[in-house]
């Protein structure tokens, strides 16, 4: 497994890709909302998701603000794959595969921080932070052997990219853009990153924690699931506010899907309902004085999106509650096992108090502490690990709320969906999948859903 | 881990060591029996119930592993802690039915007169085992540094610092005090 590119060596190898599980289409029949709980537990299936989805999707590795100055990095993660993601000396972003290409060892152990130079601990071959090796121990040994250090740098990742602040990299060199992968949920993502001047930052940290459940769990909720907030979260509601959770399934008039390229938001108009979970009045009050100024910045519906009940997945594996401003990544870890990394993001222009109140709001609700995100666990967790049953496995899950909820004639971008309870963005989470499992290139990725918007807007 | 403040350890009479200890392992007890409401009760109303979340950085990066600015799993005031308690004792916590059990096992118990008048500085090792339906057993392990104030025959809490080994919490949730 040596490809070379004439005498270069290429510093991202992949192999040519593994044939496609067969079969693949009698997973789900999703006009019938009919799915198999094989994409939970099948090992061959997480083997090839590794290759089809996290090797090859757009992945979210930190937000801008984390690593403001040069030699700034933080360690995360590409699916199984740990990456350092760097800024550099002008001002660019770099990402590298956290491996020496020496013996293997990790060239970084810490989370975060700032370097001059990445220095592995096993034989000191030293990388500058734009990946070239440029030393190491007794180095006079390997000019003996005529080694070139030129050929021995990082892998780089193949791009990184960024949108309202949040860098994406992938891993694979013929992805399309990080604009066209994104497409037009490019436009929601505005209501929440850009709804003011100076866009957004990442504060307080990141909390890490481990779940013992399949990944579309978590990203399938947060995709469309609001119907599990009634039911899962009374409990954390009734500790935030003192009342169960708001009945949006009464108000289907005021309250959409809309879905692209596997993303999805479910999301209703009510500008504060996810804030006010957190039981902070400023924050509400911060919102509602906001919101006028966003409607004159992005139109009164997306004014309206600011803190509403709501949630959004970026596909695979990213996603994301405005109001209660968790951020997170669900890190696949075998079929059976996530780990899960959150942050907290505030308007960049928004007073101290008020990020001061939505940290620990988001402590409060969306964190393994959290009244909230404490329900969420055990029922992921559970939904998982039945499929060890041999029969259990065999069993087919629904998956068929709002068939007929298509809106037809509408500028909102994206296909849109009458009505947030409704289960037409995780179909088309699992379309998305589906498309990308059986494609063994982006050539042949069915283009389902033909953007509004222009690529580079 | 972060600097220490240098404060003078002065130690304290062996009856008072007695009754901290006492405290401590009667609120382990508390917790443990899910008796919410009593251990609501030994909080002093200005607490601050403080766990980080420790972050893997270089010895020589000034940030340190945690900081009060950063992550954490509690950052609470006597409301926050109430707000959990009311969770914990809805029937829709689903999370608690069947209900989970608790083991705190407090240990390493020191104690020092602290800054004010009645206030004592308390440090303690802990183990935290939690066992849920068949196979769910969760196990935390980690020091604490209490502010205990005197009040009447025994104490309130005012300050709790909870330091943790784990990095990644591993576990899908915290449903208990430590």
């Amino acid at each position: 497994m040596c490809n070379t590119q004439g005498d270069t060596p290429i510093r991202l190898k992949r192999r040519p890709i593994a044939q496609s599980i067969e079969n693949l289409d009698q997973l789900m029949n999703l006009e019938k909302g009919r799915m198999s709980r094989d994409l939970f537990w099948d090992r061959d299936i997480y083997e090839q998701e590794l290759e089809r989805i996290f090797a090859r999707c757009w992945l979210f590795v930190g937000h801008e603000s984390q690593i403001p100055k040069a030699g700034d990095y933080v360690s995360t993660y590409l699916g199984e794959d740990n990456v350092l993601i760097v800024r550099q000396k002008d001002g660019s972003v770099k990402g590298f595969l956290n491996t020496c290409p020496h013996r293997g060892n990790k060239v970084c152990f810490a989370d975060l921080g700032n370097a001059r130079q990445f220095v592995c601990n096993y034989h000191g071959w030293a990388f500058g932070i734009d990946g070239a090796l440029k030393g190491m121990h007794a180095s006079e040994t390997y000019e003996a052997a005529g080694m070139d250090k030129s050929e021995h740098g990082l892998h780089p990742v193949a791009h990184v990219d960024s949108y309202r602040g949040l860098i994406f990299a992938t891993l694979d060199p013929e992805a399309p853009s990080l604009a066209e992968y994104l497409g037009d949920m490019r436009y929601y993502l505005d209501a929440i990153f850009d709804m003011d001047e100076g866009g957004t930052e990442f504060i307080g940290g990141c909390v890490k924690s481990v779940i013992q459940c399949n990944w579309k769990y978590a990203s399938e909720n947060f995709v469309g699931d609001i119907l599990h907030a009634g039911w899962t979260h009374d409990s954390g509601a009734k500790a935030m506010v003192g009342g169960p959770v708001a009945e949006v399934h009464k108000t289907p008039e005021q309250s959409y899907h809309v879905n692209f390229n596997g993303h999805g938001w479910e999301f209703n108009q009510d500008i504060v309902g996810n804030c006010a979970t957190l039981g902070e009045k400023e924050l509400l009050k911060y919102l509602y004085v906001l919101q006028p100024k966003v409607a004159e910045r992005l139109g009164e519906l997306r004014s309206r999106m600011i803190g509403a009940i709501s949630s959004c997945t970026l596909f695979p594996n990213t996603s994301f509650l405005p109001g209660q401003n968790t951020f997170r990544t669900w890190h696949p870890r075998g079929p059976g096992q996530i780990e899960l990394h959150t942050w907290t993001f505030v308007n960049k222009k928004a007073p101290q108090e008020i990020k001061d109140k939505w940290r620990k709001g988001t402590m409060m609700t969306f964190s393994p502490s959290g009244v909230f995100e404490m329900d969420d666990g055990e029922k992921w967790e559970y939904s998982t690990r039945s499929n060890a049953g041999f029969v259990t496995r065999q069993q087919d899950l629904y998956l068929g709320l709002g068939h007929d909820t298509r809106v037809e004639n509408t500028d909102l971008p994206g296909n849109v969906f009458q009505g947030q309870i409704n289960e037409a963005n995780q179909r088309a989470f699992y379309q998305r999948w589906l498309d990308l499992m059986k494609a063994d290139s982006w050539k042949t990725v069915p283009q389902r859903d033909l953007p509004k918007m222009k690529e580079g807007v | 881990m972060n600097a220490k403040t240098a404060m003078p350890e002065i130690g304290v009479d062996a009856e008072t060591q007695r009754r901290v200890e006492q405290f401590l392992y009667r609120e382990a007890r508390l917790l443990d029996n899910e008796r919410w409401d009593d251990w609501l009760a030994l909080m002093a109303e200005d607490i601050h119930y403080w766990m980080p979340t420790m972050e893997n950085r270089r010895r020589a990066d000034k940030n340190g592993t945690y900081a009060v600015d950063r992550g954490a799993l509690y950052n609470d005031n006597l409301l926050d802690l109430t707000r959990r308690v009311t969770r914990f004792k809805q029937p829709t916590a689903w999370a608690e039915d069947p209900a989970t059990r608790h083991a705190h096992v407090v240990a390493g118990i020191e104690v020092y007169q602290g800054e004010a008048p009645g206030e004592f500085i308390v440090h303690s090792t802990f183990v935290n085992y939690r066992s849920r339906v068949e196979k769910d057993n969760d196990l935390l392990v980690g020091r604490r540094e209490d502010v205990l104030r005197a009040d009447g025959e025994s104490f309130r809490l005012a300050r709790r610092k909870i330091i943790i080994t784990q990095s990644v919490l591993m576990a899908k949730n915290l449903n208990t005090f430590l």
